[in-house]
């Protein structure tokens, strides 16, 4: 009742002020929040919306090495849809779209959000340090330079002697004839290198999101003689749906346009085309060359049409994941 | 006293005579800043631009005598980036005004960057250093685009098909065989099948394992056109420029190396690290394999080294010409001439040519040709009498006889690139020679039009 007099008083004192103060103020407290994001504004036009844009333009070009300084690529006269004619008759379009597949859905399923809500929940539910220096050990994956992480993997899967997977495991058990494993199980060492280091990231998220549920759910279940997998299944989770949502959308984004430790570990072989992902290929298209015939223009395409498969692969989990739901106001702080 | 003070006063007016004439002698000097870029492996290959650093000394007094104002500061930019992000290194430099003055690159690529405005041609400039007559006609072939010459040979190689000889004699062979055979292969007499027979047979007894009867470079590159040349096919139409691609030459050639991986036990090496290809290759696991000249220098300094290192490569190593298709065929070698060209945003184009006919001799070139084991491109700079002191150099020069080249053309990148994606095709055994062709027929169809031929 006081708070409400207060009030009150705040406002009778405030509507006192002359109009033009009251203007200037409000064109302040108006004008302030875009301020503030000014920087960040300009940052992301200059540094991706722009560049954004030109991928855009130049997936419509035949921008290359051969005609960069002489295609006036801008030109609308200049624009054709033949760079994605090319892509989608492009005979490896499918092994090249089944292989992203392969890798964004089997490195997420079992690694960037699979593993990561299993670490989570083991480390949340053990001896608190313990719990701290297992998720410390494991973002050493994420900490150390992807070359040099890339290399460590390079040496554990090379062929006997000198493969160290070969050489102290496989060679002991009798398994295989000491191949380089990255040439037999391509697959298998691109998720596990991926997934290890992805899985720490959701495992960071999941962690702190379970920490913050109240002791109090979880003393309740258990009076009310829920298993740990009921507890799992009925707290946790539904009160962690936010932090799965944004992991689950964020990490396939992120999968989908990673390459990197793919283009280290294998380049898209050992085979034809055998473990390309799309980024890769656009990567591969624009970039690189043996002979230097770097296609920027078709390389933007493929790019361009990765972009819109994120985009879409957002809005299906904001759907799924009932994103208008998650982000209104507790219903107890609306009474 | 007097007499001491006025020597002081001319001895100091000598001295400031002196200095203000050397300042304005000085100051007329103008400086000129070259810079050369070159893609060379360390430590073989470094002589490419390391010639320069001698050559600016040698210019700087031709300048000076003949009272040129101008001296050279030569500046260079020297590693062994891949092909690919060397070539667009030059071209985004160009874009920003920044491009070396002469710049090493190899001979095919000098179609695209005539074509974009890149370089210049060098045709009245090059007459006026005679150095450059005594460089190989068919050297200058390899520069010429649309009747002019855009860029200065380099060095040339040998593209050899290897052999163990211990792998060899393990299969049966005897010395005199296994040193007739660099001669039965030049006479047609042992063929591109006989060799897949040969690697079958090591496989089959045990002597190699499964894919490594035969092997080449693990990645696209030049060294895969002298087998579709060796089945007759043909690359560029002399009349109009054009690429050409003939089905016929391309069957026999996709089927050979359909062959070699599903029915002979090679080519096990596509998609591996260089060094992964390489190291098996000179250590005793592949029977045959296609490399360079100049790798003979890189193997035995890289992976043999401690067993020997050139000695150890001679006794166990023999090369011969790719060979004939068919009996009694011609066998081929491949040539790819690296080439400086000048830029078009060089201020001082004399001055760049001037530098390269130093470097065109054969003191340098020599150098360079004995540390990379490459070919030299001199009229009788095999009597030079220290280029004589190469064994592989003598040995291997006969193979420029027989040798081929890439064509100069803009649009050999895209060419490539479908022609070697069929061919790893065909080795993985997801294609059959056929289905390579009709691959390779649609996919130069899309990528290059009414640029290509198809015969």
């Amino acid at each position: 009742m006081s708070n409400n007099f207060q009030l009150e008083r705040e406002r009778s004192s405030l509507s006192s002020f002359p109009d033009t103060k009251s203007l200037f103020s409000k064109l302040k407290s108006s004008l302030l929040p875009y301020t503030f994001l000014t920087p960040t504004l300009v940052v992301v036009t200059l540094f991706f919306f722009i560049p954004l844009v030109m991928v855009f333009i130049l997936s419509f070009t035949n921008l290359d090495m051969t005609n960069f300084g002489i295609l006036k690529w801008w030109q609308p006269a200049n624009w054709t849809l033949d760079n994605y004619v090319k892509i989608f008759t492009n005979r490896f379009f499918p092994r090249i779209l089944n292989n992203t597949l392969i890798y964004v859905s089997m490195t997420l399923i079992f690694f960037n959000v699979g593993m990561a809500l299993v670490i989570a929940l083991i480390t949340t539910n053990i001896n608190r340090r313990v719990g701290f220096a297992f998720r410390l050990i494991w973002l050493m994956c994420r900490l150390t330079p992807v070359v040099v992480y890339i290399m460590m993997w390079k040496a554990l899967a090379g062929p006997a002697p000198m493969g160290v997977i070969n050489k102290h495991i496989l060679g002991p058990l009798g398994i295989g004839t000491g191949e380089y494993l990255l040439n037999t199980n391509p697959w298998l060492f691109i998720i596990l290198v991926n997934g290890f280091i992805g899985a720490s990231f959701g495992m960071i998220i999941f962690s702190s999101a379970i920490e913050a549920i109240p002791k109090d759910y979880m003393i309740a279940s258990k009076v009310d003689g829920a298993s740990t997998w009921q507890t799992i299944r009925y707290i946790t989770i539904p009160m962690i749906r936010w932090p799965l949502l944004f992991v689950t959308t964020y990490q396939t984004l992120s999968l989908l346009t990673s390459f990197e430790q793919i283009m280290l570990l294998t380049d898209g072989g050992p085979g034809l085309y055998e473990t390309e992902v799309w980024s890769l290929t656009a990567y591969h298209r624009a970039f690189t060359s043996y002979f230097g015939n770097t296609q920027w223009g078709y390389g933007s395409a493929w790019a361009v049409i990765l972009v819109i498969i994120g985009i879409v692969m957002a809005i299906v989990y904001l759907r799924v994941f009932k994103f208008d739901e998650l982000i209104q106001e507790p219903k107890i702080d609306q009474l | 006293m007097k007499a001491s003070k006025s020597l002081l006063s001319i001895i100091l007016i000598v001295i400031l005579v002196m200095s203000f004439t050397a300042m304005a002698l000085a100051q007329d000097l103008d400086i000129i800043p070259i810079k050369v870029r070159c893609r060379a492996k360390p430590p073989m290959e470094d002589w490419r631009g390391l010639n320069f650093l001698i050559a600016e000394q040698s210019l700087n007094a031709d300048l000076e005598a003949v009272g040129d104002p101008r001296r050279v500061k030569v500046e260079i930019i020297q590693d062994n980036l891949d092909w690919g992000e060397y070539i667009t290194e030059f071209v985004l430099g160009y874009g920003a005004g920044e491009s070396p003055d002469i710049w090493l690159t190899g001979h095919e690529y000098i179609g695209t960057q005539a074509e974009a405005g890149r370089i210049i041609a060098l045709d009245g400039i090059i007459e006026e250093f005679p150095i450059y007559n005594l460089v190989f006609d068919t050297l200058w072939d390899c520069t010429k685009y649309k009747g002019e010459i855009w860029g200065v040979p380099q060095d040339a190689e040998a593209r050899p098909l290897y052999w163990n000889k211990t792998l060899l004699k393990k299969l049966g062979w005897s010395d005199g065989e296994i040193a007739a055979l660099p001669g039965k292969i030049e006479k047609g007499e042992f063929t591109l099948y006989d060799m897949l027979e040969t690697a079958k047979q090591a496989v089959d007894k045990g002597v190699v394992e499964s894919g490594n009867g035969f092997w080449t470079r693990p990645k696209n590159g030049p060294d895969f056109t002298p087998f579709y040349y060796a089945f007759s096919g043909e690359t560029i139409d002399p009349a109009t420029g054009k690429l050409v691609f003939d089905k016929t030459a391309g069957l026999k050639y996709y089927g050979f190396f359909y062959d070699a991986a599903q029915k002979y036990g090679s080519m096990g090496c596509l998609g591996l690290d260089w060094s992964t290809a390489w190291h098996p290759g000179v250590t005793s696991k592949v029977l045959f394999w296609v490399g360079g000249t100049w790798q003979w220098a890189e193997w035995a300094e890289k992976f043999l080294k401690d067993l020997g290192g050139e000695a150890y490569m001679w006794e166990n190593f023999g090369f011969g010409l790719i060979p004939a298709a068919e009996k009694g065929g011609k066998p081929n070698s491949l040539t790819h001439p690296l080439a400086y060209l000048v830029s078009s945003q060089c201020k001082y184009p004399d001055l760049a040519v001037a530098l390269i006919a130093k470097v065109t001799n054969y003191g340098p070139n020599t150098r360079h040709a004995i540390a990379s084991t490459h070919l030299g491109i001199l009229k009788g700079q095999t009597e030079y009498k220290f280029y004589k002191g190469s064994r592989l150099l003598s040995e291997a020069l006969y193979m420029l006889d027989y040798t081929t080249f890439l064509p100069n053309n803009p649009n050999w990148g895209p060419y490539s690139t479908v022609t070697y994606e069929a061919l790893a095709a065909v080795v993985a055994g997801e294609f059959t020679s056929q289905e390579a062709v009709d691959f390779v027929v649609e996919g130069l169809n899309r990528e290059l039009g009414d640029k290509v031929i198809i015969k």
